[in-house]
């Protein structure tokens, strides 16, 4: 295990040598914040309510729900893996003692370590700056809970990001499947506002999919919009979609794989 | 026996397209498919601490060879072995006793310093503390790259890194090579020094190294033993000097003159003029005659300074080769 770590700490001090590439991630991050809570401030004006959320409530879902999706996104990983795989470097990782899958996991767990810490201190700005407005209510149970489901929301993320580089087995671009997959399931993790804002046949059909349980549910936890045993729930569920992307990732593994040697790209 | 290989073929199969938007949107629906035979049922084998080198020219199945040989692509038919195991299943077993250099690609992390990704091959191919520090001390020694490990690899010159890239690799101490275009792009002294470190590795350790170039001096420094591929199949194994015997029936003779020198018509009952200047002649002459021919000019009357009987030279020779189609 001990190259796991290595290749993670490699890619830290890597990182560390773009600095400012950093920095303009986290700008971007938080023009997109701005961006929601005006709407939602201008939404409420003369408003109580919408769907049951105050606007107190909203600006709290809207504030927890970029903050969730900026520490478990995985900065457009399947990038890197379709580069892998396009430009050959694949090759030099496959002639080593080494799991392929295991060694990207690494790769991006080191790769976004920064961007994740500049995170924590972004929110923790934000949270200032709205600290009128936002609920707080989190006792220790609730917290640990949180944190657990937000490792294995991005663990989805990961494994999703690695099924769509993996893509590049197959084709020589992946870019359109990359972003038409970032909006979908942005959207569809309530990541911009409530699921329960649109229809019930979407709300219904949203839960058949692994992207309310990477947001929408934890920030439903936070607000105290669902109880405990029903966040556990929604952990169980992540950890069910953990367990099938990862078999769906050793599937489409192997038959890439077998592409890759017979085509050596 | 180190490697072993019977019959072994690999087909690629691609796609055409003919130029133009109307052929692009029918490709959507329908491409047409053909296969490139890269590696045609070749046999060899090589025995430990061996040096072989791969010649060819571009396309003829070097690089697939290695390919096949590393585990990366799986063959159309036929049989290999490498230290007895099959290249392919990618067994960490096998992994941790061979390595593979390709000059146009790099394995250490572009970013970091190289001793960085050399503590993560120490890590991959798990190497005792003892036995790493021993390893780098010499490979670092061997290759003068001590005021370099702690730079950034993008900014070495591609000698430094071709050095680097070969520590890395080595590291492990594996007991088969295989480096593909390793001297490619660098420049003379650069890949005098690489030659000269190959050379003197394979001695040292014993390692069965496989080689393909298109220097032709890195084959002629290194190699007593070559393959010559082309167009996937094997047109030439043995020894290198034999191999100028079988293909270059020629020697040639470079006469120089004394004086105000000689006209053409003075030597060219001799043998085929190379190279003409009147002060100095190279002449073709059939192996077996080379020393009558010598012999003869001497006793003519022409204003004979020096003569050398030299060997055709080993590019000529692979260029005929190539280009008469050996098969």
């Amino acid at each position: 295990m001990k190259k796991y770590w290595h290749i993670i700490t490699n890619e830290i001090q890597r990182q560390f040598t773009y600095r400012a590439s950093i920095a303009a991630y986290a700008f971007g991050n938080i023009a997109e914040l701005v961006a929601l809570t005006v709407i939602w401030t201008i939404v409420y004006r003369g408003i109580d309510s919408i769907n049951g959320y105050s606007s107190q409530e909203m600006i709290s879902y809207v504030v927890f729900a970029w903050f969730f999706s900026f520490l478990t996104t995985t900065y457009a990983f399947e990038r890197n893996v379709a580069r892998d795989i396009h430009l050959g470097t694949l090759s030099n990782l496959l002639v080593k003692p080494q799991s392929y899958i295991r060694y990207v996991m690494a790769l991006a767990t080191g790769r976004i370590t920064i961007a994740f810490l500049i995170v924590l201190v972004q929110g923790a700005i934000v949270f200032s700056f709205f600290r009128n407005t936002l609920i707080f209510s989190l006792d220790w149970k609730t917290i640990i809970l949180l944190v657990l489901m937000l490792i294995a929301t991005y663990f989805i993320n990961l494994f999703l990001s690695v099924l769509i580089g993996f893509i590049a087995f197959w084709t020589t671009e992946i870019n359109g499947t990359y972003y038409s997959l970032k909006v979908f399931s942005r959207f569809m993790s309530g990541t911009f506002f409530p699921i329960s804002l649109l229809p019930v046949f979407f709300v219904k059909a949203s839960f058949f999919l692994p992207f309310v349980y990477t947001i929408y549910i934890p920030v439903q936890l936070y607000l105290g919009k669902i109880s405990f045993a029903e966040g556990l729930k929604g952990l169980m569920m992540e950890m069910l979609w953990l367990v099938g992307l990862y078999a769906i990732i050793k599937i489409v593994w192997k038959a890439g794989l077998k592409k890759y040697e017979s085509v050596g790209i | 026996m180190v490697i072993q290989v019977k019959n072994l073929s690999k087909t690629y199969e691609y796609h055409k397209k003919r130029p133009g938007l109307w052929a692009s949107l029918k490709g959507l629906f329908h491409r047409e498919k053909l296969f490139k035979e890269a590696v045609k049922e070749i046999n060899f084998s090589v025995e430990e601490g061996e040096l072989v080198g791969f010649l060819g020219p571009n396309g003829a199945g070097k690089t697939t060879t290695l390919k096949i040989l590393s585990g990366i692509l799986h063959p159309s038919s036929g049989e290999a072995k490498v230290l007895g195991h099959i290249p392919w299943k990618r067994e960490p077993e096998y992994q941790k006793q061979f390595a593979l250099v390709m000059g146009q690609k790099n394995q250490l992390w572009w970013d970091l310093p190289a001793m960085e990704s050399f503590i993560l091959n120490k890590e991959i191919y798990e190497v005792p503390d003892a036995e790493f520090t021993e390893n780098l001390d010499e490979l670092v020694a061997l290759l003068d790259i001590n005021d370099i490990l702690d730079v950034q690899v993008r900014k070495l010159s591609l000698g430094q890194r071709m050095k680097c890239e070969l520590a890395a690799a080595l590291l492990h101490k594996p007991k088969v090579l295989f480096l593909d275009e390793p001297t490619i792009g660098l420049d003379v002294v650069a890949q005098k020094n690489i030659r000269d470190f190959i050379k003197s590795y394979n001695q040292k350790n014993k390692t069965t190294i496989l080689l393909t170039s298109h220097y032709m001096e890195d084959v002629k420094e290194l190699c007593q033993r070559v393959i010559i591929i082309e167009e996937g199949e094997i047109g030439y194994d043995g020894d290198l000097a034999k191999l100028i015997e079988k293909y270059a029936p020629y020697k040639v003779l470079k006469i120089t003159f004394e004086g105000e020198g000689i006209k053409e018509e003075d030597v060219k009952n001799f043998g085929e003029i190379y190279k003409f200047k009147p002060n100095s002649v190279t002449l073709r002459v059939p192996r077996e005659k080379a020393r009558d021919v010598a012999r003869d000019i001497l006793s003519s009357d022409l204003p004979v300074d020096d003569i050398l009987i030299d060997e055709v030279e080993i590019s000529d020779v692979v260029r005929k080769i190539f280009s008469n189609g050996n098969h």
